[in-house]
C-alpha cells in the first residue's frame, strides 16, 4: 500500500555509514492494532541531508519522528539508527528491541519538539545548554567550548546568562535547538519546531537549519507547511501512515497537486476567496445594522487606557483608544509582548486599569462613569459576563468537563439558562463549529484542533453581543483554521462584534473593519486593515535591522560578592541565620542581628527596589503582627489606656522584637534567593543532601525535580491565572453564587490546572529523553564545578561567630 | 507478535507505571524514569503556584488563609502512592523556606499528615470508598497536626504562651482548619477519577 509517486524510498545500495537512520516495514499502532498510525512504512536518512516530512495533522509524522529519534520503537518492522540495529523483526522471533543499542544511538540524536517552553530545564541559557553535555559525560574542558559554540550557531552568545523562561518563543525554540547542537549529534530531528512561533520566529529556524546541514548535520524537519519545505534536499510526504511521494522538493511542490497540505500563506486563512466574503458580509453588515439597533451604537469605546503588571515598571499598555460600533470587527495586530492580550482582558473585565476608562457593551468598566457601589460594580460584571464572550489564548486548557456536551453547556448554564435553553444553546454552538458529531466524546481524547474548536464553541454557546479572541488560530492546522474563520464571518453576519488580536496579517486584512497595531504597548497605527498592515511589516523590518546593531551592546555587570560566594556555604549559613532569628530576646543580640544583616546587603549590593518588591506583602502581615503584639503584652510600665487595651513599655518593645525579627528572615531569604540563581540553588541542595544518598535516598533526582519545579512556577502561574479568568469570562466564580456552582467552578478550574500540568510533564520527559538523562545511573559531569574557595571559608567563619555570639550571649 | 518485554531488554526498569509496549529504554534506565520526574516536578510547581492563590474562607480569622495546595498532594497520593505523595509534601513548601521558615516547616507536617495515610488506605482499598476513607482518614490527622503545630508555633510569632494558644484552639483553629480540610476533601473526591484517566491516558 506504500504507494510512492516516484522513486522509491527502499534504501539503495549506499554503504551503511552514508544512512544515519533507516526504517524497513515499519508499522505502529496506539491502539493495540485497530488503527495503524504508520503502515508498513520503509525510509531512510542518508548523513548530512536536509530532509523535510510533509503530512497534515494525522499523518504519522510525528510517530515517525519520534521512531527516528530513537524514543520510541514500532510495534513491527526493523529500525537501525547511527549504523546499529536497534528495533528487529523475524518471522521467527517477533520483534526484538536492543535498549542498549537505542541508548546509544540516541546520544548521537538531537531532538527538538514544538512547544519551545517546555523544553527549558533550567533558568540560565548556559546551564540549560550544558544539561544534555553533562548527561553524555562530556568532560567540564570541553563543555567550556562547546557550550558557547553551540549558542553561537544559534545567535544567542549574547544572553549566556540570561533567563531563558522570559524570552520570546522563537529565542526559546532557539536555545532547544543550541541545547541539541551542543551535544554533536549526527542527526537532528525536529518535530513542528515553528508551529508556535511567529513568522519571523520561523525564519529564524529555517535558517539556522540551513547552516546545519552546511556543516554535515543531517536534519529531519516535520512540518504541515509546505514553504517549509522548499531548502530541503529531499521532502517525504505523508498520508494516513503511507509514503505518498518523496523526491525533490521543487518536483514534490511545482509539480504536484497535494491536498493534504497547506501553503504557508493559506495556513495564515483569509486568502483571496475569504477577502471576497468579507466584503460581501461588509454589505449585510450594513442591513443588518438596523436590526440590532436596540442595543447601545458603540459596543467598545477605550480612552487614554493605561495598565501595568503589578510586578512590572513598564507600562503594559500606555494611552490606547479606540472606538468600535455594533457589529463591527477590530483586529489587534503587533509582536509577542506588544499588549495585545493585556488589551483583550482589559475589554472583558479581566483586568482594571491604572487609568483612562472602558466601556464595554453599554458598561462603563472603569473611568468616572464607573458605579462606586460595590454591588453596582457586580451586577454590572454579571450583566457584562452575558454580554461579552471571550476566548483566550490557547482556549483548549480551559477544557475539564467529561463530555463536549457538559462543557460547552458550562457558560449557558452559569449565565442561568434552564436546561432546554441550554441544550438548544449548546446544540446550536456545535452547529456553528460543525462538531456536532463530537458531543459525547471526551474533550480530552480529541486532536488539537478539534479541542480548540469545542473551547470557542463553549463561549459562543453563550451568545455573546460582543467576541473577543486572543490569537484564535495560534498553532492550528488549516482545517481547523477555516472553520474558525467561517465561524466568524457566520458571527459578523449575525451582527456580533468581534475583537481579535492576531499576528497573522491576512486573517486582519480578511475580516477587520478596523485594525490596531500595539507595540510596547502604544498605538502604532490604527485604521483600516491595509495601511496598518503595511505599518506592521515596516515595523518588523526595522526591528530586525535594529536586533542586529543591539547584538554587541548587552554588556555583564561584575557579579557581586555574595553572588560571587558557593551556593552551599550561602544557603547553609543563612537557613541558620533565619532559624536562629527566633532566638533573639535582647535589644543588643538584635542590634547585632541587624548590623550582619546590612553588611550582608552591602555585600550583595543588592537592588533594594526589587528585594522591597517581593516582601512588600508580608510587611502588611509584620504591621498586623506587631499591632497584636503591642495590645497583647500587658508587662513594664503603663504608658497610656484606651477602656481594654492597655499600651506599656513590655508591649512596645514586644512588638518591635517580633517585628523585627520576622523582617529579618524575610530579608535574609529575598537576599539568598536574589543573589543566587535557582541552578545553584539546585546544585548546593544536591550537595548538602549528598549524604542521604548513602541511605537510599535519590538526592540527584530530587535535586533535579526541584529545580525543574522552580523553572516551572512562573509558567504553571501564568497558566493558572489564564484558567481562573477564562472560566470567569464563562461566568464560573468560586467567590459567589451557592455552595454546588461555587464547588462546579472549582473543579471547572482544578481540572484544567492538572491537565496543563500533567500536559508540560510529558513534554518535559520527552525534553529529558532528547537530552539523555539517565538520572544518578549515569557518570554525570557538572558544567558549573562547586569548590569551597579562600573567601567562601572565611564568609563561613564569620557567619558561624556571629551564629555563636548570638546563641551564647543569654550565658554571659 | 509484539512482546511488551522481549528478552533483549537489557535493563529491567522497575518503573512500570510510566512504560509502555513501544518503550525503547529512553527515559527508564535511571534509578526513576524521566516521566516520573517530569511529573514530580510539575506537582511541585503546581503546589507552590496554588499556594499563592490563597483567600480567607473563615470569616472570624481573616488571617488564617485557604490555600488548594492539599488538594495536589491528595491527588498525587492517589494516582502515584504514599512516596511520591511524600515527596510533593515536602518539596512543594521547600521555596517558603525562605520567607516562612517554620510556616514551611508546619505546612510539610500537615501535607505528610494528609496526603501519606490517605494514599496509603487508597492503595490497599482502590475503588470510591477507599478514596473516601482515605480522604477522612487523611483529613483528621491533617487536623491535630494542623492544630498541635500552631499551639507550638504561634509563640515564635506572636507573644502569647501555649496556654493561651490552646484557648484559641476550639473558636478560631478547630473550624478553620475543618473548613480547609472539608475543601481539600471534596475537590479531591470530585477530580481525582477525571485526573487519573488522564495520567494513564
Amino acid at each position: 500500500m506504500a504507494a510512492s509517486m516516484d522513486q522509491s524510498p527502499v534504501p539503495d545500495s549506499a554503504d551503511p555509514k552514508a544512512t544515519v537512520a533507516r526504517l524497513s516495514q515499519v508499522s505502529f499502532s496506539y491502539d493495540g492494532g485497530r488503527t495503524w498510525a504508520l503502515d508498513h512504512l520503509s525510509m531512510e536518512v542518508r548523513a548530512g541531508e536536509h530532509l523535510c516530512i510533509l503530512g497534515a495533522n494525522g499523518s504519522g509524522k510525528s510517530t515517525l519522528g519520534s521512531i527516528l529519534s530513537g524514543a520510541t520503537a514500532p510495534d513491527h518492522g526493523q529500525v537501525e539508527l547511527m549504523g546499529r540495529s536497534v528495533c528487529s523483526d523475524t518471522p521467527g522471533q517477533g520483534r526484538q528491541i536492543d535498549t542498549e543499542a537505542y541508548r546509544q544511538a540516541r546520544r548521537s540524536i538531537g531532538m527538538v519538539f514544538q512547544n519551545p517552553e517546555d523544553q527549558i530545564v533550567t533558568t540560565v541559557v548556559q546551564d540549560d545548554v550544558a544539561f544534555g553535555p553533562e548527561n553524555l559525560g562530556m568532560p567540564r574542558q570541553k563543555m567550556l567550548s562547546c557550550v558557547p559554540a553551540a549558542l553561537k550557531q544559534v545567535d544567542l552568545q549574547t544572553r549566556m546568562n540570561d533567563n531563558p523562561t522570559r524570552m520570546s518563543g522563537g529565542q526559546q525554540q532557539r536555545l532547544a535547538l543550541a541545547g541539541s547542537l551542543a551535544m554533536n549529534p549526527n542527526m537532528m530531528v525536529l518535530d513542528e519546531p515553528g508551529a508556535m512561533l511567529d513568522a519571523a520566529g520561523r525564519q529564524e529556524i529555517q535558517s539556522i537549519l540551513r547552516r546545519l546541514t552546511a556543516q554535515g548535520t543531517a536534519v529531519v524537519h516535520i512540518t504541515h507547511l509546505l514553504e517549509q519545505a522548499r531548502h530541503a534536499d529531499r521532502v517525504l510526504v505523508l498520508d494516513h501512515g503511507h509514503i505518498l511521494a518523496s523526491g525533490n522538493p521543487v518536483r514534490i511542490l511545482e509539480g504536484q497537486n497535494l491536498p493534504v497540505l497547506a501553503r504557508e500563506d493559506a495556513q495564515q486563512a483569509g486568502s483571496e476567496p475569504d477577502r471576497n466574503t468579507s466584503s460581501q458580509s461588509a454589505t449585510i453588515h450594513a442591513d443588518t445594522k438596523s436590526m440590532v439597533g436596540d442595543r447601545a451604537d458603540t459596543m467598545v469605546k477605550l480612552s487614554g487606557v493605561s495598565y501595568s503588571f503589578p510586578d512590572a515598571d513598564d507600562q503594559a499598555l500606555s494611552h490606547v483608544s479606540l472606538e468600535l460600533a455594533a457589529g463591527q470587527t477590530l483586529a489587534i495586530i503587533g509582536r509577542n509582548g506588544s499588549g495585545k492580550s493585556t488589551l483583550a482582558r482589559l475589554i472583558c473585565a479581566l483586568a482594571t486599569p491604572d487609568s483612562g476608562s472602558i466601556q464595554v457593551a453599554g458598561l462603563p468598566l472603569a473611568g468616572p462613569d464607573r458605579p462606586k457601589a460595590r454591588h453596582l460594580r457586580r451586577q454590572n460584571l454579571k450583566l457584562l459576563r452575558q454580554r461579552v464572550g471571550y476566548v483566550m489564548q490557547y482556549p483548549e486548557h480551559q477544557l475539564f468537563a467529561d463530555s463536549v456536551a457538559q462543557d460547552i453547556a458550562y457558560g449557558p448554564h452559569n449565565l442561568g439558562y434552564g436546561p432546554e435553553q441550554v441544550q438548544h444553546r449548546v446544540d446550536e454552538a456545535m452547529k456553528l463549529l460543525g462538531i456536532s458529531d463530537l458531543a459525547d466524546r471526551s474533550p480530552f481524547d480529541l486532536s488539537g484542533g478539534q479541542r480548540r474548536l469545542v473551547a470557542i464553541a463553549g463561549v459562543v454557546a453563550c451568545s455573546p453581543q460582543l467576541l473577543v479572541l486572543d490569537e484564535a488560530t495560534a498553532s492550528l492546522d488549516p482545517q481547523a483554521c477555516a472553520r474558525i474563520m467561517t465561524l466568524l464571518r457566520v458571527l459578523h453576519r449575525r451582527g456580533v462584534t468581534i475583537v481579535m488580536s492576531t499576528h497573522a496579517d491576512r486573517e486582519a486584512l480578511g475580516l477587520a473593519d478596523q485594525t490596531l497595531l500595539l507595540e510596547h504597548g502604544e498605538t502604532l497605527a490604527y485604521g483600516p486593515a491595509a495601511e496598518v498592515v503595511k505599518r506592521y511589516h515596516q515595523l518588523l523590518a526595522t526591528e530586525a535591522a535594529e536586533k542586529e546593531t543591539n547584538r554587541t551592546q548587552t554588556d555583564q555587570k561584575p557579579l557581586s560578592l555574595l553572588a560571587r560566594l558557593d551556593p552551599r556555604a550561602k544557603l547553609a549559613t543563612f537557613l541558620l541565620a533565619m532559624f536562629t532569628a527566633f532566638a533573639i530576646s535582647t535589644p543588643r543580640q538584635l542590634v547585632l542581628a541587624l548590623v550582619v544583616t546590612v553588611g550582608l546587603f552591602g555585600a550583595a549590593r543588592a537592588p533594594l527596589r526589587s528585594i522591597m518588591n517581593s516582601v512588600k506583602g508580608f510587611l502588611a502581615l509584620m504591621l498586623l503582627l506587631a499591632l497584636f503584639n503591642l495590645l497583647v503584652t500587658q508587662t513594664g510600665r503603663k504608658l497610656a489606656a484606651w477602656g481594654p487595651f492597655v499600651l506599656t513599655t513590655g508591649g512596645i518593645w514586644v512588638a518591635v522584637l517580633y517585628a523585627c525579627r520576622f523582617m529579618l528572615i524575610i530579608f535574609l531569604g529575598a537576599l539568598l534567593v536574589e543573589t543566587t540563581t535557582p541552578t545553584q540553588m539546585t546544585d548546593a541542595c544536591e550537595s548538602l543532601l549528598s549524604p542521604l544518598s548513602k541511605l537510599g535516598i535519590h538526592t540527584n533526582e530530587i535535586a533535579l525535580v526541584l529545580s525543574l519545579a522552580l523553572r516551572f512556577i512562573p509558567t504553571l502561574g501564568r497558566e493558572v491565572q489564564a484558567i481562573v479568568e477564562a472560566q470567569a469570562a464563562r461566568g464560573g466564580s468560586i467567590e459567589s453564587g451557592s455552595l454546588s456552582q461555587r464547588l462546579h467552578a472549582a473543579i471547572a478550574i482544578t481540572v484544567p490546572v492538572f491537565a496543563g500540568a500533567l500536559r508540560h510533564a510529558d513534554n518535559l520527559s520527552r525534553a529529558l529523553d532528547a537530552r539523555c538523562y539517565e538520572g544518578s545511573r549515569q557518570e554525570r559531569t557538572h558544567y558549573r564545578l562547586l569548590r569551597l574557595g579562600r573567601i567562601d571559608i572565611l564568609f563561613i567563619a564569620l557567619m558561624s561567630l556571629y551564629l555563636l555570639a548570638l546563641l551564647l550571649h543569654p550565658l554571659f | 507478535m509484539s512482546m511488551p518485554n522481549s528478552h533483549t531488554h537489557t535493563v529491567a526498569n522497575k518503573d512500570t507505571r510510566f512504560n509502555d509496549v513501544h518503550s525503547t529504554g529512553a527515559g527508564g534506565s535511571g534509578r526513576w524514569s524521566t516521566k516520573r520526574i517530569a511529573v514530580y516536578a510539575l506537582f511541585v510547581a503546581l503546589a507552590v503556584v496554588l499556594s499563592f492563590f490563597s483567600f480567607p474562607i473563615f470569616p472570624a480569622a481573616p488571617w488564617l488563609k485557604y490555600d488548594p495546595s492539599g488538594i495536589v498532594v491528595l491527588v498525587c497520593g492517589f494516582a502515584f502512592g504514599p512516596a511520591a505523595a511524600a515527596i510533593i509534601s515536602i518539596l512543594g513548601f521547600v521555596p517558603h523556606l525562605f520567607t516562612n521558615p517554620f510556616g514551611a516547616l508546619i505546612s510539610m507536617i500537615v501535607a505528610l499528615a494528609l496526603s501519606v495515610p490517605a494514599a496509603l488506605i487508597y492503595r490497599r482499598l482502590h475503588s470510591r470508598k477507599g478514596a473516601v476513607i482515605g480522604i477522612v482518614s487523611g483529613a483528621i490527622l491533617g487536623v491535630i497536626a494542623a492544630i498541635l503545630c500552631n499551639v507550638v508555633i504561634t509563640p515564635f510569632y506572636a507573644h502569647m504562651s501555649m496556654a493561651k494558644v490552646v484557648a484559641m484552639i476550639v473558636p478560631i483553629l478547630l473550624p478553620f482548619n475543618l473548613m480547609k480540610f472539608a475543601i481539600h476533601g471534596v475537590v479531591t473526591f470530585l477530580i481525582y477519577k477525571p485526573i487519573s484517566t488522564l495520567i494513564n491516558k
